[in-house]
């Protein structure tokens, strides 16, 4: 059942919801496109958070899994003529099966051991997919003419929409539950948890599998709505790191930073594009990064809430003022 | 009738080419509070841990209400009755009290972990049974004393359900006030039925509170007995104040 809080919370979704619902009336097709992009770093971003940002276990490999999943059903559907509801479901559960793979290395290491080896399955798995079965995978080229899960800007907008919410709210409601608590205590003290009488491999392996399902469900969706996809581009550093400055930008273990981090990353790099050229744009963003964590080490969530508590209390003593003066 | 409630039988523990425990075996009783003392890095810590299952033992057996437990895990351990405090305290820093109190109310299974999202009343009993009041339960640990963060240490294990709780330096860093708190607290925790091993420097708090007590030495047991018996060792002495 629903606590106090949680409940008090669900307006603030339904709003959240509606407000992005609407935005095909107010803004602009390029605009759109950018919001499209923004909700898929979101998916991304978070399934990073409820991996690294709750446990502690600091993940470099996260586009090995988005690759798997896209790869899996991108396979299924050029090579071997699968329907997309038949490669989709397939493709997140071999996903699945890889975060499981993820999981082996975090039995023995962690901190930065462990995201160095997460970093090693990135990269050998961008080094596999050019060299070996290049006629299935399409080697450096990749693959493109795959099957659109829609067509046009503003369908293809509420497909991800639709899966970003859909993730945002249960991954919040995880996060919120005892297995938020136990997440986050991982992060904090392993030992203590294992003291607690919990045991941390059952928690770590389903942390693992639920980061590589949303990881999984991303990744079908935005292979399928880019219709292509290829090693440089998705086992890509700068890739790699646009998830994790989102997901630390906005806020680690609170899920909505990482959504509010994606917005805010996309926007910023699509709208710096025609004043700062090129890769300078990532030098831009990587010192708004080290400035936002340096000030606010939990991000824009934290900036956001003291705002808002702040315009709260401002408001009561309005509301209190006007009373008395009445 | 007493029985053994755990037994530790040839217990050895080596890191690198030291023995921090060796061939050590002892037992404590149902009921019973045993005392584990020793000179610094005598091994008293390191039993704990080898009794977690925190360390691995190289040789020796561990049981527990008559059944071997050598090889069973640390959260297995917890689940069958045994409980353990640290030396220095290890809160969950990022949480309330409540929320502290709550990871050691959990149950092993992520369905139902899944379905806790409120504050219980249990978790507000076990904080309360430790000496908070209502108010100091939403406070983080690093707003607290030491002597309540011992207390949160406390309220973690009772929180897992023990038959067995082992108290690692329970008394350390704390004023005489908080001492003799904490003293109340443990022997009304043994009135109601725990079993307790506790690790102390302090002999003098520990004296009142112990029925039997182990002294180990670089890592093997040298005496064993009443406190003012075990006090009187010449090994004792020579243990802790040298030839």
């Amino acid at each position: 059942m629903l606590g106090g809080k949680l409940k008090k919370s669900i307006p603030w979704w339904l709003l959240f919801t509606a407000i992005m619902s609407l935005m095909p009336l107010l803004i602009s097709t390029r605009s759109i496109r950018i919001l499209i992009f923004a909700n898929f770093i979101a998916i991304f971003a978070m399934s990073w958070d409820i991996l690294s940002g709750y446990t502690g276990y600091i993940s470099f490999g996260h586009p090995f899994l988005i690759g798997v999943a896209g790869y899996t059903s991108a396979i299924l559907t050029h090579q071997y003529s699968m329907p997309l509801y038949v490669s989709m479901p397939a493709a997140v559960l071999l996903t699945m099966v890889a975060g499981i793979l993820f999981f082996f290395p975090a039995l023995r290491t962690r901190g930065t051991y462990f995201a160095l080896v997460t970093l090693a399955f990135m990269e050998v798995t961008y080094h596999l997919v050019e060299v070996v079965k290049p006629e299935l995978t399409g080697g450096t080229r990749g693959l493109t003419g795959l099957p659109l899960l829609a067509t046009g800007a503003v369908p293809n907008y509420y497909v991800s929409l639709f899966a970003m919410i859909v993730i945002a709210v249960s991954l919040w409601l995880l996060g919120k539950s005892g297995g938020g608590l136990v997440f986050s205590a991982i992060r904090m003290d392993e030992d203590a948890v294992k003291s607690a009488g919990l045991n941390t491999t059952k928690f770590k392996l389903f942390a693992f599998t639920l980061s590589a399902l949303v990881a999984g469900i991303g990744g079908v969706l935005f292979t399928h709505y880019l219709g292509s996809i290829s090693p440089r581009g998705m086992f890509d550093i700068n890739f790699l790191f646009t998830i994790l400055i989102a997901a630390l930008i906005g806020g680690e273990h609170t899920i909505i930073g990482p959504i509010l981090g994606a917005y805010f990353l996309t926007f910023l790099l699509e709208y710096s594009r025609p004043y700062i050229p090129g890769a300078w744009r990532y030098l831009f963003y990587g010192m708004i990064a080290l400035i936002v964590y340096n000030y606010a080490p939990r991000g824009i969530f934290t900036i956001a809430t003291i705002a808002g508590k702040w315009l709260g209390r401002k408001m009561t003593r309005r509301e209190r003022y006007d009373q008395q003066a009445a | 009738m007493t029985s053994k409630l755990l037994e530790v039988k040839g217990l050895t523990k080596k890191f690198g080419g030291i023995f921090a425990v060796y061939d050590l075996s002892f037992h404590v009783e149902e009921g019973e509070s045993l005392g584990l003392i020793g000179p610094n890095g005598s091994g008293k810590t390191t039993t704990f841990n080898l009794i977690m299952r925190e360390h691995k033992q190289d040789e020796g057996e561990i049981f527990f209400a008559g059944k071997e437990i050598s090889r069973l895990p640390t959260h297995e351990r917890v689940k069958i009755g045994i409980s353990r405090t640290y030396q220095i305290p290890r809160p969950f820093s990022g949480m309330s009290i409540t929320k502290n109190i709550r990871v050691g109310i959990m149950p092993d299974e992520i369905l139902s972990v899944l379905r806790m999202n409120s504050e219980s009343e249990l978790e507000r009993k076990i904080g309360q049974s430790v000496g908070f009041d209502k108010n100091q339960l939403k406070a983080y640990p690093h707003e607290l004393s030491m002597g309540n963060l011992r207390r949160l240490e406390l309220a973690r294990t009772m929180a897992t359900n023990p038959t067995l709780l082992l108290l690692d330096e329970v008394f350390a860093g704390l004023t005489a006030g908080e001492i003799s708190e904490l003293s109340a607290l443990i022997k009304a925790k043994k009135m109601e039925g725990l079993t307790f091993i506790i690790v102390s420097h302090d002999l003098k708090s520990l004296a009142p509170l112990v029925d039997r007590v182990v002294v180990v030495s670089f890592g093997q047991l040298i005496a064993e007995g009443s406190f003012e018996e075990v006090i009187a060792n010449e090994k004792v002495k020579e243990a802790y104040l040298g030839r």
